[in-house]
C-alpha cells in the first residue's frame, strides 16, 4: 500500500469540508471490502483516505409514513437482520443477506455498494429495482436524485453522478404496502462467497383484484448496471398476476438478455439461467401475494 | 504521511498504538502486536483465515484499514484462553478432530466463538450460514460443524455447573 494520510471525522458536518479540501486526492472508505483491496494492490493510490464508517449518524434504518430511509454506512448484516426489512422488503433482506460472507456483510455497507456501482452489486440491484433515490451531500448543499439517474450521471469517476466533493449519505425508497410484493434471487457459482453471475430483482404492485399495476424487474451482472427488463415489465402490467402469467414472461426475459449480451460468450448460459433466476423470484412473489392478500384470485 | 494514534482494546487489554495508516488491520495485528494467529490467506475477503471478532462480530481483517480499529474491541485466538484454560470452542475442535493443517482454524474458531456469543444454541442451518465465510481446503466441513455443535453443548454444561456452584 502506498503512503496516505488517514482522517476519520466523527460527524458529517466535519467530514464535508475535509472532503472538499482534498476532492479527487481523497478516497472514501466505508466497509473497505472492495477499496482496501485496491489500495493493497496499488490499483488506487490516494493521498488521503477518509473513513466514513465512524459516522454513526449515517447508520440507521428509519421508516416514516411514506418512505424507508437507510443511512449510507448501514451494513448489509444490519439490513438483512432488520425485522421491518425482513417482513416488508424481502428483495433487500435477501440481496443484503447473500452478499459475500457473514464477515463481508458485517463490514460492507449499502452506501459503499451503491457508490462503488459494481456490475454485480446485489444491494445496488435491489434498491434500483425498488426505484430508490439517493442523497448526496457536499459543502455546497444537498442533492437528491433517482438512483437510475445517479448511475447514468457523469461524476468525477465516470461511474456515477458523484462529484469529488460529495458524500452519499442515504438511500430511500417508497414504503411497500400490502399490495406490493418483492423478491431477489442470486445465482452464484456457490452458495457463499460468490460474486453474482445474475442477481434478479423484482417488485410488483397489484390492485384488489390481483391485476398488476406496476412491475419492476432488474437483472444484475448483465450490463454495466442492473439491466431493466422493460418488455417483461410491460407484459405483466394490466394482467392478473398468477404464476402462469409470470411464467409467460420468461421468453421475453430470455430475448432481452440475449439482445443485451449477445457479443459475450457467456450469453449462451445467461439467457437460459436468467429464466431460472426469475422463476425463483416468481415463487417468492406468489407466496407474498398469497400471504398479503389471501391468494391471487 | 502522518502517523496516526489509535486506541484499541485487544484481547481485553486497552492501549494506544501509533502506527503508519497505510496498513491493513491484519498487518497491524500481526506485525505491530505480534498476534500471528491471525492468518493471511487470500487477501481479498474470500477465505476467512484473517477473521477476528471485532466489536462482537466476525470480520475479515484483510479488508480493513488499521485506522478503522480506533475505539474497537478485538478478540483473536490469543485471547480465547482465560487463565491458561482453553476455550470450549478450542477444546471441542480438538475432541472431534476438526483440524488438519490448521491454517484456517484460527478464523474458524473465532467465527464459531462469535456465533456462540450471540446465539448459544444454534441450529445446524445457523451454524452452516455462520461458518460459510471460512474456507478449509484440507477436508470437508463435517467435523468443523461437529466441533461448533460440541462447543455449544460444552458451553451450556459449563454454565450449568457455574449455576450449581
Amino acid at each position: 500500500m502506498k503512503e496516505f494520510d488517514f482522517i476519520a471525522p466523527r460527524t458529517v458536518e466535519e467530514f464535508l469540508p475535509v472532503l472538499d479540501q482534498y476532492k479527487e486526492k481523497a478516497e472514501i472508505v466505508a466497509g473497505g471490502t472492495d477499496i482496501v483491496l485496491e489500495f493493497n494492490e496499488r490499483k488506487l493510490n490516494p493521498e488521503v483516505v477518509l473513513d466514513v464508517k465512524k459516522l454513526k449518524e449515517l447508520d440507521y434504518i428509519r421508516v416514516d409514513e411514506d418512505y424507508v430511509h437507510i443511512g449510507a454506512v448501514t451494513s448489509h448484516a444490519t439490513i438483512a437482520a432488520n425485522e421491518y426489512i425482513k417482513e416488508n422488503v424481502v428483495i433487500l433482506a435477501t440481496a443484503c443477506g447473500n452478499v459475500g460472507s457473514p464477515q463481508i456483510r458485517n463490514l460492507g455497507t449499502i452506501g459503499g455498494n451503491i457508490a462503488t456501482s459494481s456490475v454485480a452489486g446485489d444491494g445496488l440491484c435491489a434498491v434500483l429495482t425498488l426505484d430508490a433515490s439517493v442523497v448526496l451531500k457536499s459543502v455546497e448543499g444537498t442533492r437528491v436524485m433517482k438512483l437510475s439517474d445517479f448511475l447514468n450521471g457523469e461524476g468525477y469517476k465516470k461511474i456515477n453522478a458523484l462529484k469529488a466533493n460529495e458524500l452519499l449519505t442515504e438511500v430511500f425508497f417508497e414504503k411497500p404496502d400490502k399490495h406490493t410484493a418483492t423478491a431477489f434471487y442470486k445465482l452464484g457459482k456457490r452458495k457463499a462467497l460468490a460474486i453474482s453471475m445474475i442477481g434478479g430483482g423484482m417488485v410488483v404492485k397489484v390492485d384488489d383484484e390481483g391485476i398488476c399495476t406496476f412491475a419492476s424487474l432488474r437483472a444484475g451482472a448483465l450490463g454495466r448496471y442492473p439491466l431493466q427488463l422493460k418488455a417483461a415489465e410491460e407484459f405483466l402490467v394490466g394482467k392478473k398476476l398468477t404464476m402462469d402469467t409470470m411464467m409467460a414472461s420468461l421468453p421475453i426475459i430470455h430475448d432481452i438478455v440475449y439482445e443485451s449480451a449477445k457479443t459475450r460468450p457467456s450469453v449462451i448460459y445467461k439467457k437460459e439461467a436468467v429464466q431460472g433466476v426469475f422463476h425463483g423470484d416468481f415463487q417468492v412473489i406468489e407466496d407474498q401475494l398469497n400471504k398479503n392478500m389471501g391468494g391471487i384470485r | 504521511m502522518k502517523q496516526i494514534t489509535i486506541e484499541v482494546t485487544v484481547n481485553g487489554t486497552k492501549g494506544k498504538l501509533t502506527i503508519d495508516p497505510n496498513k491493513r488491520l491484519l498487518d497491524m495485528l500481526r506485525e505491530d502486536l505480534g498476534l500471528t494467529s491471525v492468518k493471511e490467506g487470500c487477501s481479498e475477503g474470500e477465505c476467512g483465515a484473517c477473521t477476528v471478532i471485532f466489536n462482537g462480530d466476525p470480520v475479515t481483517t484483510c479488508c480493513m484499514l488499521a485506522g478503522q480499529a480506533d475505539g474497537a474491541e478485538i478478540i483473536t485466538v490469543e485471547g480465547l484462553a482465560i487463565g491458561g484454560k482453553i476455550d470450549p470452542v478450542q477444546q471441542a475442535f480438538m475432541e472431534v478432530g476438526a483440524v488438519q493443517c490448521g491454517y484456517c482454524i484460527p478464523g474458524m474458531l473465532l467465527t464459531a466463538k462469535a456465533l456462540l456469543m450471540k446465539n448459544p444454541d444454534p441450529t445446524d442451518a445457523e451454524i452452516r450460514v455462520a461458518m460459510s465465510g471460512n474456507l478449509c481446503r484440507c477436508t470437508g466441513y463435517a467435523k468443523i460443524h461437529d466441533g461448533v455443535k460440541l462447543a455449544a453443548k460444552m458451553m451450556k454444561e459449563q454454565q450449568k455447573e457455574a449455576v450449581n456452584e
